[in-house]
């Protein structure tokens, strides 16, 4: 059963995020970010792409001309660009206001991926922060996590960033791409960047610099775990829901992915607890958490449909207890 | 129903090929073309071979790509597939007839249309419309191809006779414009 069912039939909503049409050409409204602020606000950072994933699922009938799996972007522009809107939602999860974030123009991007990807929304100490990858500013790509301060003007509900710090990995801080280190969200600018091992990370959001605060040794998974909502509190317990990807290439070596959830759960200390069963959201095969948040209980849980739809799932505490007894029982 | 109720009917039947295709108009309708995308692609692909949903969601999926524009070689595959499903129908031929008039292809425009207009049987409508507007379109695509392929008479003639039809006020317009813009060469 996919988690989508399995919370609706128990009470849950699942509801979907649209920007109304005229802004956004239609492509891809995808990987929401949901975040409840200091105001209780529940606001969601929803990232929109100028290209259209094409997914072809099951027998594969109808592959477009590039394969199964294909970012179908202009023919005439190759880039894969994103911008990024706030939006604000009511207790119903209605989007009730929507603002495209105004970004400082401070270089011009110098590869074929634009802009700031999968940001995380938070407010640490009262200031607002997207904390995603950013891979425009080197010829080869390279990936760093970025923050981008934020300021949002709820009168006007428009949303400017007003300053910018590319965050380096700890030292040696040679890796090709960095991305998806995940908010905790009651220590600020702390991130889990790596889940098993647990490595926590400290990231400056005044100077470029990041340290090691934890390394935490769990035991192997089958397959790797990938940070995907941020870290929230749970009585006890932190929680994360994780991403696994399983990329492939079908026999005329064109490529195909699945992606895959769970809910990892840790101690107080940040020891590793364990993972609940793999699950889907609405049974896709590319489908993308990028957001957790406590309401009234419930976990909101928010996550893109082949990067082509953006979702929140209401899920009831129930279920959310359920998958942290599978993660007890967890044995690798 | 509104796409919150869809999607919740489609949690518990997520391969279910009428509710992708409910979801998909939904999002169509509100132009998330994108999100669209996923859902007609997910009807085609879980639906039995053949199907007529199968055909409608290959030129829907044309018709989304049509509007976030530059995307041709796109919207040419999703025409050509739908084509092999049902080749005995006469949407796909239009479209491809008419993407070609878009691209200034009048060969081509000419000839899809002259196969579509051999289609000899005249079916239901689709579930969703594509924009077939009625049998007289393939006359209307080869009038405005065939001025560019040298077939001057031909173009003159069918202008001419679709001028004296009923026809939507969308294409009565355009017969309407082309024949002025004859009239005044010749």
């Amino acid at each position: 059963m996919n988690l989508v069912e399995r919370a609706v039939s128990n009470g849950g909503e699942l509801a979907p995020l649209v920007i109304p049409n005229g802004l956004t050409n239609g492509t891809g409204l995808m990987n929401p970010s949901i975040f409840i602020d200091d105001d209780g606000d529940i606001l969601v950072n929803l990232r929109h792409v100028n290209y259209t994933l094409y997914h072809a699922e099951n027998e594969q009938r109808f592959p477009s001309r590039w394969g199964p799996l294909s970012y179908l972007h202009p023919e005439k522009d190759v880039r894969l660009a994103t911008e990024n809107y706030v939006c604000r939602l009511d207790k119903d999860l209605k989007m009730t206001d929507y603002a495209k974030v105004e970004m400082l123009n401070l270089h011009q991007p110098i590869w074929e991926f634009h802009g700031l990807e999968d940001a995380r929304l938070v407010q640490w100490e009262g200031k607002y922060f997207l904390v995603g990858v950013r891979r425009d500013t080197t010829t080869n790509g390279e990936g760093r996590m970025e923050y981008s301060w934020v300021g949002l003007d709820k009168d006007k509900w428009a949303v400017k960033e007003t300053k910018r710090i590319r965050i380096p990995a700890p030292e040696p801080n040679e890796s090709y791409c960095e991305k998806n280190w995940v908010p905790v969200l009651d220590l600020p600018y702390h991130f889990v960047k790596w889940t098993m091992p647990t490595e926590l990370v400290y990231a400056d959001p005044n100077s470029s610099s990041s340290k090691q605060v934890a390394l935490k040794h769990t035991t192997q998974p089958l397959s790797d775990q990938r940070g995907s909502s941020h870290v929230i509190k749970w009585g006890s317990l932190y929680l994360s829901i994780t991403h696994e990807v399983d990329l492939f290439k079908n026999y005329l070596e064109q490529k195909d992915a699945v992606y895959r959830h769970r809910l990892c759960v840790w101690d107080e200390q940040f020891n590793f607890v364990g993972l609940s069963n793999a699950f889907s959201f609405l049974d896709a095969q590319v489908e993308f958490c990028v957001g957790a948040a406590v309401l009234d209980g419930d976990l909101l849980i928010s996550w893109g449909f082949q990067d082509n739809a953006a979702f929140i799932l209401r899920t009831p505490k129930a279920v959310v207890e359920d998958l942290i007894m599978e993660a007890l029982s967890y044995e690798n | 129903m509104k796409i919150e109720d869809l999607i919740g009917e489609l949690s518990k039947d997520p391969f279910n090929p009428e509710l992708n295709f409910a979801c998909a108009v939904e999002y169509e309708k509100s132009h998330q073309t994108a999100s669209a995308v996923s859902f007609y692609l997910r009807c085609a692909e879980y639906s039995t071979n053949k199907s007529i949903l199968v055909y409608n969601s290959l030129l829907k999926l044309a018709r989304c790509f049509e509007e976030q524009n530059d995307r041709v070689n796109t919207v040419s595959n999703c025409i050509l597939q739908a084509v092999a499903v049902l080749p005995d129908r006469q949407e796909a031929y239009f479209m491809m007839s008419q993407f070609h008039e878009r691209q200034g292809n009048w060969q081509e425009c000419y000839t899809w249309a002259e196969m579509g207009a051999l289609v000899t049987h005249d079916y239901e409508p689709l579930p969703a419309d594509v924009g077939f507007a009625g049998w007289f379109v393939f006359d209307f695509e080869q009038a405005v191809s065939a001025w560019w392929i040298g077939r001057r008479e031909e173009s003159l003639r069918l202008l001419t006779e679709l001028s004296e039809q009923e026809l939507p006020k969308e294409y009565a317009d355009a017969v309407k414009h082309n024949l002025e813009r004859i009239n005044a060469v010749i």
